[in-house]
């Protein structure tokens, strides 16, 4: 009995290794480097819903502050100094000034807990002065932080693709965003409210990954959960 | 007596019959000045006794502009009635013109047809929304003095009747001396139908006519001295004897629940067809061209049979059917009557129907459905009250038309019977809705699709908007489905999950894309009436291979949609309770309840029988609510959360039409023994509030009945101009959508809507509630040592039915601990 609580804590507080370094992944979809005291965060997408409002489709304009919100709990939990965002934080350019007026306060907060880095995207290429610096890419104590994944540069960590697992155990499938990564390539899962996933079997995930070393690990409710490679499915 | 023209008189006369009294009757209420409702069974001369009145006002033939419209649920219908109107109209000799308008119509006809309109055009409610959304809908109804409108009964249950109900109060106003001429078929409640037609003309009468009924129709119940199962639907054990009675009949209608179990009959039948009979298999997801090759096959007496869904319910007459046979529960006695009514258009001769119960708990309902019927009972659903996603589409529409002031318009719909006590609050947030999407947090302001202008007036905001609700009308909301094709198979290995998958071939039909989310590569399941194995997924076709096997290992079984009536179910509960009436029952029926009587006891009419028993390693609940599967899905979700909370450890269950199963680890009758657990507090009401609440945050079904409802009014499109989404992402955006949504504002405007739907829908909230009511303190419990007889079908669907249970955290957590079994026995530890 006590080995099986043993092992679920070991479980419930997975350690992720990469290139080198350790990293906390939390159930929220952020990545915590604790050596760097730095929370890593990929695919905010900010004011994606309100994006649509411009074409006529009124979606609810609650989903930057949603995101904004477990942030805040995430920089608080971890204490972490300094926060980089890997890319399409805001869904388009022009978010950057379409926040509502609550959002808009609470990302200054934000930005002045901690410092902040903003990696450009696909969807955000242009620099802004919401606070921290604008780049386009970072090397971090030996590590390369940019948007997009690819399999050229070791020690790559990245967003971009919104990685999900779906798994099958005893005929129920479910199916969750997760954390992905072999020797050279770690892609976090995306952290936006309004974020939809893609299957880590696509054809979109073709040739990133050295198949034989790779470690899947989903978000659940309150907890992660480490799958093997074997155990997923299309879907 | 009402006399008619002597040309009409005439030509009847060179037919040689007679016009019937309720046609006579309808020319009457015309003439009167008053509205009418007709309720008819098929092949009483409906169409004619609908259009007697506008024959006998045109018979001069010079009347200027539209005179008569004719709106029917399906396209098939319209253009069938114009081709029946045509003949009497050109051997009278009268100048009239009849058009139909549909969503097949060519754009340049519809263009004209605005311009200059037919005397008598047959339409659909979508079209009727979409005309009235034009600048130029006035000019184009003024001249309008009759509606017709067919099949009312089905319209009015679903959301296409609330769509059409609004059009028809915008009529109204535009022209006022327009009466209304409705036909139906027999209905439970006339009264409220008849309702809904007086509710857009306040100032003239309805008249509620009803035709002489036809004969008595002839049904009967499939007699066997094979085995009846206990569970499943295949009906396989009869499939000898309806062949038998095909070759007996001219043409055989054979009416089932569900696709998957046309496929399974289909099949079955061709198994044992030595003689090649013609027959044909028609259901939803063929493709279109086969559809339309079966009908017309059909229209001209090619074929002896035709296995068929509820896509056959309505529709056009087929003519020489001469008998309908039912497999599988008949769910409601006024659907069933419907259903005969297919067989045999001609209103003097008995219809002739069988009902082929599958089980033997359908041996009850079709037993009951047959003394429903023998009694004419009715038991159709009662008109739907108007959705707050179909009056945001209407809103809109109206805006596209003219600028409207807000309390003109909130008059107007009230006079559209589903929202005749729509609260002016009410209506005032769904104005806001349209307007930048109704929320607390006023963000879209400068996005407002609607704007007031200084006049008081609210007016589109610009044309693109318009644009955009012509694109996206009406209320039916497919499910996201995908194309099969067929491909050469891999050979499957187990657990392959990769490789090239062949080139495609041909197609197949379509899926909801949902059932391939639950398979993997290699499993086998029955479509287009063969056993096929899924190959994968790609870009929203899924591949399929012809399989050796000789069983489908994926029962497709999704359930009806129609979940068994009310009223059928307290006859079902009545019979149980009255042994003396089971003599009429088959021998292996009887013998197994009184099995029943001895092994534990029967559920009574009033009460709730739930039985406790262990079976290996886990304890069971089984109770008898007869409410029908959604409602006791809803059911068995509700009590494992609470089981959950009385520690009894829930592990899953799985709900019948007739009985929920639940199982898990703790010992159920000890639990209630020793006082720990109470059956009342158990199933007390009050498990659809915070119970039902902290579910719907994360209820599958609630996400998809808010799909529908974001789809229909308009905060999701199906189109944008110049694009097309899939399913999938509108799906996967509705999700999100809603999860935002319930999170910051749980009583929006359309998550009000949402829970309306999925009181009445897939949550079936509303039977759930009655039921829990009924049954207040008259629980009865039986501990049992073993499984009893009237158990046995229920715990025969485990494993063909889906299972639910907590499930998706769990599942993950199961993965997770092989992980790290793995890890660790990989290892040498101390």
């Amino acid at each position: 009995m006590s080995q099986v609580l043993h092992q679920a804590e070991i479980l419930e507080t997975p350690i992720l290794r990469f290139a080198g370094h350790t990293f906390e992944p939390l159930p929220s979809g952020a990545l915590f480097w604790h050596a760097q005291q730095t929370l890593l965060v990929a695919d905010l997408h900010l004011e994606k819903m309100s994006s649509f409002a411009a074409r006529g489709q009124m979606l609810p304009p609650y989903d930057s502050g949603m995101t904004l919100r477990r942030l805040e709990g995430d920089l608080r939990r971890t204490g972490a100094q300094r926060l980089i965002a890997l890319g399409d934080s805001f869904h388009r350019d022009s978010g950057t000034t379409t926040l509502p007026p609550a959002d808009r306060a609470r990302l200054d907060n934000l930005t002045a807990m901690a410092e902040w880095i903003w990696l450009s995207g696909n969807h955000d290429p242009a620099p802004h002065a919401l606070g921290g610096q604008c780049l386009p890419q970072l090397q971090l104590a030996g590590l390369t932080l940019a948007h997009e994944p690819r399999r050229d540069a070791p020690g790559l960590v990245a967003g971009h693709l919104h990685p999900a697992a779906q798994i099958l155990v005893n005929g129920r499938s479910t199916r969750r965003p997760c954390f992905v990564h072999d020797n050279r390539l770690m892609i976090l899962p995306a952290y936006g409210a309004s974020t939809g996933s893609i299957n880590i079997l696509s054809p979109a995930f073709v040739g990133l990954f050295h198949w034989p070393s790779l470690e899947v690990t989903m978000l659940g409710k309150d907890r992660l959960y480490p799958v093997s490679p074997r155990r997923l499915v299309q879907g | 007596m009402t006399d008619l023209p002597p040309r009409i008189a005439d030509w009847f006369a060179s037919k040689g019959w007679a016009p019937r009294a309720h046609q006579l009757d309808v020319l009457a209420s015309w003439q009167a000045g008053a509205s009418a409702l007709l309720i008819a069974p098929t092949g009483a001369g409906k169409t004619l006794a609908g259009f007697l009145p506008t024959l006998t006002d045109l018979i001069d033939g010079d009347y200027e502009g539209l005179h008569t419209l004719y709106i029917s649920p399906l396209k098939a219908l319209a253009v069938d009635v114009a081709r029946n109107l045509t003949t009497p109209i050109s051997e009278m000799g009268l100048r009239i013109k009849v058009e139909t308008r549909t969503g097949d119509t060519p754009a340049s006809r519809r263009a004209r047809q605005r311009v200059d309109p037919p005397q008598i055009l047959l339409t659909t409610p979508e079209q009727m929304a979409l005309l009235l959304s034009h600048p130029d809908a006035p000019r184009l109804f003024g001249s309008l003095k009759r509606i017709v409108l067919d099949e009312l009964h089905a319209l009015v249950t679903s959301k296409r009747g609330e769509l059409l109900s609004l059009a028809i109060a915008r009529l109204g106003l535009i022209a006022p001396a327009m009466r209304i001429t409705a036909l139906s078929a027999t209905v439970a409640r006339p009264d409220l139908l008849r309702d809904w037609i007086a509710a857009p003309v306040p100032d003239a009468a309805a008249h509620l006519l009803t035709a002489q009924g036809g004969a008595q129709p002839h049904l009967s119940i499939l007699a066997t001295d094979e085995r009846l199962p206990w569970a499943g639907h295949s009906a396989n054990y009869s499939h000898r004897a309806l062949y038998d009675t095909i070759l007996e009949h001219k043409t055989t209608l054979l009416f089932v629940n569900t696709r998957s179990q046309a496929e399974m009959l289909f099949q079955g039948l061709w198994a044992i067809n030595d003689d090649m009979l013609p027959i044909a298999l028609h259901h939803g997801s063929l493709s279109v061209e086969q559809r339309r090759k079966v009908e017309s096959a059909m229209v001209s007496g090619a074929l002896r049979a035709v296995v068929c869904t509820s896509t056959l319910d309505l529709g056009i007459d087929w003519g020489d059917v001469d008998l309908v046979v039912q497999v599988g529960a008949p769910k409601g006695s006024s659907r069933m009557l419907q259903r005969i009514g297919r067989a045999n258009h001609r209103l003097d001769e008995p219809s002739k129907a069988m009902l082929v119960p599958s089980n033997r708990f359908e041996v009850l309902e079709c037993e009951a459905a047959l003394e429903a019927v023998e009694e004419n009972h009715q038991d159709s659903e009662d008109p739907v009250s108007g959705g707050y996603d179909v009056l945001a589409q209407h809103i809109l529409g109206m805006a596209c038309s003219a600028p409207f002031h807000a309390d003109a318009l909130f008059a107007e719909i009230r006079r559209a019977w589903p929202y005749h006590d729509l609260p002016r609050s009410q209506f005032d947030r769904v104005l806001d809705f349209v307007a930048t999407g109704g929320y607390a947090l006023r963000a879209y302001e400068r996005y407002a699709r609607l704007r007031l202008t200084p006049e008081g007036t609210w007016r589109i905001a610009n044309p693109q908007v318009a644009q955009q609700y012509r694109l996206n009308v009406g209320t039916i909301i497919e499910e996201p489905m995908v194309k099969v094709r067929l491909v050469r198979g891999r050979g499957f290995k187990q657990g392959q999950t990769s490789g090239p998958i062949g080139r495609g071939g041909r197609v197949l039909g379509e899926m909801e894309e949902y059932f391939f989310g639950t398979l993997i590569p290699g499993d086998t399941f029955m479509f287009g009436g063969e056993i096929v194995a899924f190959e994968g997924m790609r870009d929203n076709e899924a591949f399929v291979s012809r399989a050796v096997a000789t069983n489908p290992k994926i029962p497709s079984y999704m359930g009806g949609k129609f979940p068994l009536s009310t009223y059928l179910a307290s006859r079902v509960r009545t019979m149980l309770d009255s042994p003396e009436s089971w003599s009429r029952l088959p021998n292996q029926v009887s013998d197994w309840l009184r099995l029943q009587q001895f092994a534990s006891e029967l559920p009574a009419r009033d009460s709730l029988l739930v039985e406790t028993f262990p079976r290996g390693t886990q304890n069971y609940l089984v109770c008898y609510p007869f409410e029908g599967r959604l409602a006791h899905q809803t059911l068995g979700m509700l009590l494992t959360r609470r089981l959950e909370r009385a520690r009894a450890r829930p592990l899953g269950f799985v709900a019948s039409e007739y009985a929920l199963a639940i199982w898990g680890l703790g010992d159920l009758s000890a639990l209630i023994r020793t006082g720990r657990l109470s059956l009342d507090d158990l199933f007390s009401e009050d498990m659809l509030g915070d119970d039902l609440e902290a579910w719907l945050d994360e209820s599958a079904l609630m996400k998809r009945t808010f799909r529908n409802c974001a789809i229909i009014s308009g905060l999701i499109e199906r189109r944008h101009p110049g694009k097309e989404k899939t399913g999938r992402q509108i799906t996967m955006s509705s999700d999100l959508i809603y999860d935002v949504l319930y999170q910051h504002e749980p009583d929006h405007i359309l998550i009000q809507a949402t829970r309306r739907d999925a009181a009445r829908g897939l949550l079936d909230i509303e039977r759930l509630g009655q039921m829990l009511a009924r049954i207040r303190s008259h629980i009865v419990h039986k501990p049992l040592e073993r499984i009893s007889p009237l158990a046995v079908p229920v715990m025969l669907d485990i494993g063909k039915e889906p299972i639910f249970g907590e499930g998706r955290e769990s599942a993950m957590a199961d993965a997770a601990d092989e992980l790290m079994k793995e890890a660790l026995s990989g290892r040498d530890r101390p």
